[in-house]
């Protein structure tokens, strides 16, 4: 066995380029595959985290779907917070909404369109315009996404514009830009005009329950929705629900199936084309080295002996492939996550999957040309020169 | 040693080996001459048990292998033949020890046995000193020498020598039929082919083939004609 590696190290170097260049298939396929599952498994990580919040311990929450979609104000009342707070082991209990932002009409000049709409934040880092918050004192005053400005405004700078919104004229006085990862609305306006105008837009469709310590929440979670069903001020329009944490998980499942569908179409493709060239470079290997398994077979090499060599070359020849792969996926890796919102970890299990994946592509499309070497008839070989 | 009795090998109608007869003692040094061909190459490679395809019997050490696996055959190639071919058949990207090593590495023998053996064989054809080299960086007698330590290097109890010296001049000849007949006398029996008169002289008996017939007595070759 470390003879037949030997000799497989030996006759690889013997032809550096041409099987670099064979190679390169399953180094660019290797490293798609690290980067890939890399990204698959950041992605899994700060998703679950993301789910461990959203799962607090002592909490159940209850949502609101409203039978319509045009029916967008109803929702949790204050009502509805002293019917759920009389629940047995309930502590006490929030509302919150699964909306993140208003819909708005608006108009400049004769162009019209519907587009998001929120308070704005604290802090902005405004594109163009002064400053970084809304100045309370002008309520006319708006900031506007630079997609949105290119949009309504087209080539005009939009600063200084008005834009009319439900109705109401308000001045565009900052433009900031929204990178692809993050979401924002397409327009802030100050906090008061949000509460005077689009606050009943964002519906409390979700009651966040916190229970008391010993309690069990499923069952707290249980009744509350019982109580909802039977005295909630809106149950007419819609219905109520405790948000199961394994349906997001199944959402996430799915979406994660669908990431590994992609892996796998991305690394067969190009690792079906890589095998290929291997194929046909171990090929070229048995053709050119007839005279050698000739000599081999006379001195007692048996047809498994020449058919192991072969094969073990054909593996050498793609884990060193894979390795090379594995190193640049890791570069691969790097260079992704300078764009990611979140960071792409290479994890051992991938460098497992991508040696196994090399190593199979070695024995699968090393076989057909090593049998040839193997059952060549031996009075031929020894003819060769 | 080895029997052969009836041999035979046809390709379509054309009879390259017709009712050979032939027996080979132990420590026997055996020429078969033979212009070329013959069918020479085709009887040796039978002897050799490079090709099966033959009609009649054929006993090595009593044994008949006609049936026997590939598998087992290599083996007994390899632990109990040792082949010298007229081009050498050395690899040219390997060096002298690792060409002398090819069949230790099939006999499964031992890393250390293996240096001491290879190193052993170097010396006993007079190549000391020439491990690392190419044999494109050695002459032909050189090259051929090579060839013999790696027929001898797993202890044969026979060589086969298809026109050993068919590539050397008569000097290196010389030296090469010198070797042949020193592990002779160690007690390895000896097949050669050639056709070259002086080469045979150093083998105990000669035998004749032509058009594919043994003759046993060189004054039967042409009875025929």
């Amino acid at each position: 066995m470390i003879d037949k590696i030997m000799i497989a190290f030996k006759s690889i170097g013997k032809n550096k380029n041409r099987n670099f260049l064979t190679m390169l298939g399953i180094i660019i396929g290797i490293a798609c595959v690290i980067a890939i599952l890399a990204v698959g498994d950041g992605f899994t990580k700060t998703m679950t985290k993301g789910m461990g919040t959203h799962n607090d311990k002592g909490r159940v929450t209850i949502s609101f779907e409203a039978s319509s979609y045009d029916d967008v104000t109803s929702g949790f009342t204050k009502n509805d917070i002293s019917t759920l707070e009389r629940v047995s082991g309930v502590g006490h209990v929030k509302l919150d909404s699964s909306n993140t932002a208003a819909t708005a009409k608006i108009q400049y000049k004769t162009k019209q369109e519907s587009t998001d709409l929120n308070k704005a934040p604290k802090h902005l880092k405004l594109y163009k315009g002064v400053g970084t918050t809304i100045d309370k004192s002008d309520m006319s005053n708006i900031f506007i996404s630079h997609d949105l400005a290119s949009r309504i405004f087209k080539g005009e700078s939009a600063l200084n514009k008005p834009l009319i919104i439900e109705g109401n004229v308000f001045i565009v006085r900052g433009i900031y830009k929204v990178s692809d990862f993050n979401y924002r609305p397409d327009i802030y306006v100050s906090k008061d005009v949000f509460k005077q105008l689009f606050a009943n837009q964002i519906t409390k469709n979700i009651a966040r329950i916190y229970v008391q310590p010993n309690v069990n929440k499923k069952a707290v979670g249980k009744r509350a929705v019982k109580q909802m069903k039977k005295f909630g001020e809106d149950k007419q329009m819609g219905s109520y629900s405790v948000s199961n944490p394994d349906q997001i998980s199944k959402t996430f499942t799915k979406m994660m199936n669908y990431i590994t569908y992609f892996v796998a179409l991305v690394a067969g493709i190009s690792l079906l084309i890589a095998g290929i060239g291997v194929m046909n470079v171990m090929y070229i290997t048995v053709s050119e080295r007839r005279k050698e398994i000739g000599i081999r077979r006379a001195f007692g090499a048996t047809s498994n002996d020449i058919r192991s060599q072969f094969l073990i070359e054909s593996v050498v020849l793609c884990v060193i492939g894979g390795l090379i792969g594995i190193i640049f996926g890791y570069v691969l890796v790097a260079i992704i996550n300078a764009f990611l919102p979140f960071k792409a970890i290479v994890t051992g299990y991938s460098l497992a999957i991508s040696l196994s994946v090399s190593t199979a592509v070695g024995l699968i499309f090393g076989f057909i040309p090593s049998n040839k070497a193997a059952q060549s008839p031996l009075v031929g070989l020894l003819k060769e020169e | 040693m080895l029997k052969i009795s009836n041999v035979g090998k046809s390709y379509g109608q054309f009879k390259v080996l017709q009712d050979i007869d032939l027996e080979v003692a132990d420590g026997e040094f055996l020429a078969i001459m033979g212009p070329s061909g013959s069918g020479k190459s085709t009887l040796i490679n039978i002897l050799g048990l490079l090709d099966q395809d033959y009609t009649g019997e054929y006993l090595l050490n009593d044994k008949s292998y006609k049936d026997t696996s590939d598998n087992f055959l290599s083996r007994i190639r390899g632990d109990q033949l040792g082949f010298v071919f007229q081009n050498f058949k050395l690899l040219t990207t390997y060096n002298v020890y690792e060409n002398i090593e090819i069949p230790l590495v099939y006999s499964k023998t031992e890393q250390h046995n293996k240096l001491e053996r290879v190193e052993a064989v170097i010396e006993q054809v007079g190549l000391a000193g020439k491990e690392k080299s190419r044999p494109s960086e050695l002459s032909g007698g050189q090259q051929q020498r090579v060839a013999i330590a790696r027929a001898i290097v797993n202890r044969p109890k026979l060589i086969i020598a298809d026109e050993p010296t068919g590539a050397l001049d008569t000097k290196t000849s010389k030296e090469i039929m010198d070797i042949f007949t020193k592990l002779n006398q160690a007690g390895t029996t000896i097949i050669m082919v050639t056709h070259d008169e002086e080469v045979a002289q150093y083998a105990m008996r000669t035998v004749y083939i032509r058009d594919g017939k043994l003759y046993h007595d060189a004054k039967d070759v042409f009875k025929n004609d």
